[in-house]
């Protein structure tokens, strides 16, 4: 069409396009809002103290102050990091070596073993909790992180290695033939080879991983019930009781668990919205 | 999805024995390093679901040893009303899953026209994935109070006289539960109809503008049909995390109440087991929670089949 011939037109096409824009950046705004209104209550509400949330204005440091005398916080924040830490590093041996086991080696059965442990995804954490915690509270291992440790590394385990399998099988076989050309054998090959080769899918399970076992709450609750041992989630989700309606200090608190796995994920995006979207590909 | 024998082939041919020698090597390497695996997912997961399949057909409060009364256990349970109204719970939630998907779905649409600045709006919407639901529990405790957030704005546009006051009562502690389920389950449903439209060919898109469809024409007749599978797999993802993942959002925001109003089946199994010593009953309720996931999932694996 020429622009000449149409002036009335391409302004009307023109003005549409512009509103149509607005509409859609309008849409974006409000649902910005939504999500964002969260975090920007619990910024400010930890800012008052008690007296001046009731009262709706001036801003202290005073619940930041209640936190950390209610709270062993710093420990807290310890004992999450390394229960997290201890169960992704047990995941990541599980996973990665069946991963190469099942993805690239494959041997007679290894096709029925897969689909166990897939299937292991579909688990509710409910439904074996109870006997998990009547056999793990005879070994005696109740009040130590090795149990928290364990008991995620097992609910971990089987997403992982669904994800570690599919990408080490989609790696070329020629790989593995050069390498064994070279001299090489099955084990250094996952070593030197195979590990380097998985590192995004690694970096992928690690995040989800810290996303998941960082936020949660049933696990710590049942297994570590010592303030010694537990974790800032169930820290924060007992709170002494004459301290249940403290807001402001409760939403610092929220604060301090929530900052972690938000680093991570701002950090590490890409790699989170891979792991999500790897749940469909088959 | 294909499991199953994948046959062993070499790319050049090798004199036999030296072949069943590095075939017998490779067996070998493949079972050492399936062993991490299948010992710690088969002690601590396998085991225990087996065991709950066990304890499920007695009475037992988890330290004297647990007596054997059969189908007996699912009949008392079924017949109790406090799991049927548990039961209820679960169902009434189904009707958050369309609001859980449908409103994700529109903003992906939004977002796919990749007006300027898109790539932040989706950083935005996807945050609430990271935090834990201790945390949104408090945050959204506090927003249904009677006194709380909502309340507020209320009174704000002047709506005051009005108390929705929605943890007080049964149905509507759930129906907060549920918006708050929603308000979180968004990102991750977003991000997987985003996947799903970064898949659509631009080319079948400007095939349909030469042809004259619309905006809303091209949205329904040709997005959504070639999202179907990706729509699927989000209902799936938010039922499977309706029923078996809102444990700490429940425990923090409401504690199953007030009665039994916010106590959905995994909140009653761990009730069951850990205040009321009701090991059996609660190992019983996980059987059936149990076989509800794994029949959802199975729905999910046959749609991607017959999708291939």
């Amino acid at each position: 069409m020429s622009a000449v011939g149409w002036p009335h037109r391409r302004a009307v096409t023109l003005w549409r396009r512009r509103t149509g824009r607005g509409l859609i950046y309008a849409g974006l705004l409000v649902v910005a809002v939504v999500m964002l209104y969260p975090f920007w209550f619990m910024a400010h509400t930890s800012l008052r103290s008690l007296q001046q949330y009731y009262l709706g204005r001036g801003y202290s440091l005073t619940s930041w102050h209640d936190l950390f005398n209610a709270l062993p916080v710093a420990r807290e924040l310890f004992n999450s990091t390394l229960i997290t830490g201890g169960a992704i590093g047990l995941i990541l041996v599980a996973a990665t070596s069946a991963g190469y086991a099942l993805g690239t080696l494959r041997y007679r059965f290894s096709g029925v073993v897969f689909l166990v442990i897939a299937s292991a995804m579909m688990v509710p954490m409910q439904s074996m909790i109870i006997p998990e915690y009547v056999n793990l509270a005879r070994l005696g291992f109740i009040n130590h992180y090795y149990a928290a440790i364990l008991v995620y590394a097992a609910l971990g385990t089987p997403f992982a290695t669904f994800l570690l399998t599919t990408y080490f099988r989609r790696l070329p076989e020629d790989v593995i033939e050069a390498s064994l050309m070279d001299g090489l054998g099955y084990g250094k090959i996952f070593f030197r080879i195979m590990l380097p080769l998985a590192v995004p899918a690694i970096v992928t399970v690690v995040v989800l991983q810290f996303i998941q076992i960082w936020d949660d709450l049933l696990v710590g609750l049942l297994f570590l019930q010592t303030p010694q041992q537990r974790p800032i989630t169930v820290g924060l989700a007992t709170i002494p009781s004459q301290h249940f309606l403290d807001v402001p200090m409760l939403m610092a608190g929220s604060l301090v668990s929530a900052l972690p796995a938000i680093v991570v994920y701002l950090v590490f995006q890409r790699y989170l919205i891979r792991g999500l979207t790897m749940g469909m590909s088959k | 999805m294909t499991f199953g024998s994948q046959t062993l082939t070499t790319a050049r041919p090798r004199p036999q024995r030296a072949r069943g020698r590095l075939a017998a090597r490779r067996r070998r390497a493949g079972l050492l390093f399936t062993i991490p695996v299948v010992a710690l997912v088969g002690s601590l997961l396998l085991v225990p679901i087996g065991q709950t399949f066990y304890y499920s057909f007695t009475t037992w409060d988890g330290f004297t040893p647990a007596q054997w009364v059969g189908f007996a256990a699912y009949r008392r349970l079924f017949s109790s009303p406090e799991f049927v109204a548990v039961l209820e719970n679960n169902a009434f939630m189904l009707l958050a899953i369309p609001v859980a998907v449908i409103v994700p779905l529109s903003v992906a649409f939004l977002i796919n026209t990749h007006v300027r600045g898109w790539q932040i709006f989706r950083s935005v919407f996807f945050l609430p994935t990271a935090v834990s639901w201790v945390v949104i529990a408090f945050v959204a405790r506090d927003f249904f109070d009677n006194k709380g957030i909502l309340q507020g704005i209320l009174n704000h546009v002047g709506l005051g006289f009005w108390h929705p006051d929605l943890l007080s009562h049964e149905r509507s502690a759930l129906i907060a539960v549920m918006i708050t389920f929603v308000w979180s389950m968004f990102g991750t449903n977003m991000i997987i109809f985003l996947a799903g439209m970064s898949t659509i060919d631009q080319e079948i898109y400007d095939a349909a503008r030469v042809d004259g469809a619309g905006n809303l024409s091209v949205m329904f007749r040709i997005t959504i049909p070639l999202l179907k599978r990706f729509v699927q797999f989000a209902v799936i993802i938010s039922l499977i995390t309706a029923f078996s993942a809102l444990f700490s959002l429940i425990y923090v925001m409401t504690s199953g109440g007030p009665g039994y109003g916010t106590t959905t089946l995994e909140f009653f199994i761990y009730e069951q087991a850990f205040t009321e010593q009701n090991f059996g009953i609660a190992a019983t309720a996980g059987v059936v929670l149990f076989v509800g996931v794994f029949v959802i999932s199975m729905i999910q694996l046959r749609f991607l089949r017959s999708d291939d």
